[in-house]
């Protein structure tokens, strides 16, 4: 109905408001009208019986007959009837406009010579001009040009979107790792402090006490009593708590709670590393460093049951966007640790050979299915269930690599695990940074 | 009495270093970083209260403070965690039933406050036996279940459970079920978390504190961790069943929780066992307030 309406209303703009002749009208009359004002635009005046449009005479045919020798003799009392064109174009209200248009270039004529006649319901309604129509047509294509264009670029803005939707729902898992890994040193920190705050009352007023009996002790009008007093108030307090063993526990509270505070330091350094580059930015960077790094970050996920057995080479640096790889190894070492159910092996290694740097992450997780194994790099393709995966976790990882130039390749089998292979080239990505090395290459 | 006995299980032994310290002096205090050890405990010693972590190596916590409730019913259960993650906060309710659910980093007072709770009701129930035959009368006062829950196939497995043995009010929103909280309290509540527009939230909190006997069983689709914390400790809700729910699992529990409410209606001393936290929620404290005092008024009137 909405399509109906606003189809209806592009052919409405076009009509104008002519009024018809009737096919009786004879031709003097329709010479007549050709020459008025009302008409002065029409190359064909509409010609209606009851309502419904008969034919069309243009000016090129009335002109072909009228202006023949004796034609005003001859025919001009005639009525128009028999000279009109009886099959006009016709444009329903309602029709959309290209289809409208599609059938009025199918059927017209040339020279072009008539207009064509709007009905609505089989009913005359007005004329429109074929120019018209072809350019409203026009408009239309632009227009939906426009929509396609800011089609595509909605497309992209979401595809972003959605690499960054990745990101923060694997930024939002590690988070929540690592709030847990900080509360636990919070906690005790927190902890140790409050029972300090309360121990050093206890020791402030059992200082106080003691010092009060010194001055007792010295002061030589105090009797006998007065002492006594103060020793049995002192006494009272020690059998309360004993200051001394506590001051001995505080001792190991105080040096846990130093070594949680530097744990919360370390990781929050850690936390501020991984994030530290903008994600263009490039940077001569020993992948090891990155490994090391996504391992830190990634150790709440694998801490409890992955044993990560590290063979990392003597590589050599390789220009890139470090915040980037770390989010490829993360990524991987996450996933890793998903496909191993109960206690599990991670085998990072890295070496280099001539002009490149190869990192293998292999697990011996569930491993992938062969059918699905081709597919793994595919945006949207995951096995996790729904809103746990977006998909996009391994499409992005293949993008990364890519645009660094490099290969990543998996191999993997059911039950026993699954390997990854990445080799970045060390000169491309060299070039990339430094266009001068190109002639110290050669 | 002697000084309660206090079982901690970390996997940081700093954690436990330092809660060692904050019951130092009022408590004989067990600790260790190995879960079956603190079984062994369990059932060498009378143990008042066990706290335990959540994320562990060998063992979680949940699993741990089910196992707890085997060898020990009496003890009480507290789970102190840095970790919110859903299912575990699902099982420490399911499996562990758990009188706290307390979150690192803790407040020093607020954890001693709870401890001291728990060791005060952990006495006051090893003199009652936990496991008593419940082949009671069950009939002697006909017990009611509420159903808070749009949810038809809800109310349909809690007809086809207990309509034989129970009334079964099925409240279709917030007036309802307060008009029939004033005839009589009930015994079992299944509810859904929101009630149309309604958060339900202060309601079974509120029926808690009317009556801690009442049992209550969550049923929803909503997977907010922290509610669900929330209606741990304010309202000892004690199964949550995430939606959809099996016909057979809703039953079971339905049969488990109008038992256990049989059992502590016969041995008062439980019924502190679950007893609640105050509400924390500034605008959830003024709904029960409200519901609490409009109930009264409906009472007073219908014994007038």
């Amino acid at each position: 109905m909405q399509q109906a309406t606003q189809t209806g209303k592009e052919i409405f703009s076009l009509i104008n408001t002519i009024d018809a002749i009737s096919p009786d009208c004879s031709l003097e009359d329709v010479a007549a009208f050709f020459t008025h004002p009302q008409y002065s635009k029409l190359l064909s005046l509409p010609v209606v019986e009851e309502g419904r449009p008969v034919g069309m005479i243009s000016r090129y045919r009335f002109m072909d007959i009228y202006l023949k020798r004796y034609a005003r003799e001859l025919h001009g009392k005639r009525p128009i009837r028999k000279f009109i064109n009886g099959k006009p174009l016709l444009v329903e209200l309602d029709q959309p406009l290209a289809v409208a248009a599609r059938h009025v270039l199918a059927n017209m004529q040339f020279p072009l010579t008539e207009d064509f006649i709007v009905t609505q319901g089989g009913r005359y309604l007005g004329v429109g001009f074929v120019m018209d129509l072809l350019h409203a047509m026009e408009q239309q294509m632009r227009a939906n040009t426009m929509e396609l264009e800011q089609a595509n670029s909605q497309l992209k803005s979401s595809q972003l979107a959605l690499v960054q939707s990745e990101k923060m729902a694997s930024l939002g898992q590690m988070v929540a790792g690592i709030a847990h890994e900080i509360n636990t040193p919070l906690g005790y920190v927190q902890n140790n402090v409050a029972i300090g705050q309360e121990l050093f009352q206890q020791v402030q007023s059992m200082i106080a006490g003691y010092e009060a009996l010194v001055d007792d002790l010295l002061d030589e009008q105090a009797t006998e009593a007065q002492i006594a007093a103060q020793m049995q108030q002192i006494a009272e307090r020690r059998a309360d708590v004993n200051v001394q063993e506590m001051l001995g526990e505080m001792q190991g509270l105080m040096e846990d709670s130093l070594y949680g505070i530097a744990q919360i330091s370390e990781l929050v350094l850690n936390l501020k590393n991984f994030s530290r580059m903008d994600a263009a930015a490039t940077e001569a960077v020993n992948l090891n460093e990155c490994i090391e790094s996504a391992l830190n970050i990634g150790r709440t996920v694998l801490k409890d049951r992955v044993e990560v057995i590290k063979e990392l080479g003597d590589i050599p640096k390789i220009s890139c966007a470090p915040s980037q790889l770390n989010q490829v190894f993360l990524n991987l070492f996450t996933n890793a640790a998903q496909a191993m159910e109960g206690l599990g092996k991670l085998h990072i290694k890295t070496w280099s050979s001539e002009s490149a740097v190869h990192i293998s992450v292999a697990d011996n997780g569930k491993g992938i299915p062969e059918e699905i194994l081709t597919r793994i790099f595919d945006p949207f393709f995951t096995t996790k269930p729904v809103g746990e995966g977006t998909g996009l976790g391994l499409a992005i990882t293949h993008q990364i690599i890519q645009k660094h130039g490099g290969e990543i390749h998996v191999d993997s089998r059911v039950g026993e695990g699954t390997c990854f292979h990445i080799k970045l080239p060390v000169v491309t990505s060299i070039l990339m940074h430094q266009p001068a090395a190109s002639e110290a290459a050669t | 009495m002697s000084k309660p006995t206090l079982l901690l299980i970390d996997d940081e032994e700093r954690i436990l270093r330092s809660l060692r310290m904050l019951f130092f002096s009022g408590y004989k205090v067990h600790m260790t970083t190995d879960p079956q050890e603190a079984i062994r405990i369990l059932r060498e010693e009378r143990v008042h209260v066990i706290v335990s972590d959540q994320r562990m190596p060998l063992m979680q916590g949940s699993e741990l403070l089910s196992l707890a409730r085997e060898a020990s019913p009496a003890t009480m259960r507290i789970l102190l965690t840095g970790y919110s993650d859903l299912d575990a906060s699902i099982a420490s309710v399911n499996e562990g039933e758990v009188f706290r659910y307390l979150m690192k980093p803790w407040d020093a007072e607020e954890v001693k406050k709870v401890v001291a709770e728990a060791a005060a009701i952990a006495e006051a129930s090893f003199a009652v036996q936990m496991h008593t035959d419940i082949s009671v009368d069950t009939a002697s006062a006909r017990s009611r279940v509420l159903i808070m829950d749009h949810d038809e196939s809800t109310a349909r497995t809690v007809h086809e459970t207990l309509g034989d043995r129970c009334e079964i009010i099925w409240a279709s929103d917030a007036q309802h079920a307060m008009e029939e909280l004033a005839k009589q309290d009930v015994s079992v509540v299944v509810s859904d978390l929101m009630l149309g527009e309604t958060n339900v939230g202060y309601i079974l909190k509120t029926i808690k504190q009317l009556n801690p006997q009442t049992q209550c069983i969550v049923v929803t689709s909503f997977n907010d961790t922290s509610r669900l914390i929330e209606l741990i400790n304010q309202a000892q809700i004690t199964r949550f069943l995430p939606k959809p729910v099996s016909k057979n699992l809703l039953a079971r529990n339905l049969e488990s929780m109008l038992e256990r409410f049989h059992a502590v209606r016969n041995q008062p001393a439980l019924q502190n066992r679950q007893a609640v936290a105050p509400i924390s929620d500034p605008k959830e404290k003024i709904q029960a307030g409200n519901f609490l005092g409009m109930l009264g008024r409906l009472r007073a009137r219908m014994g007038a």
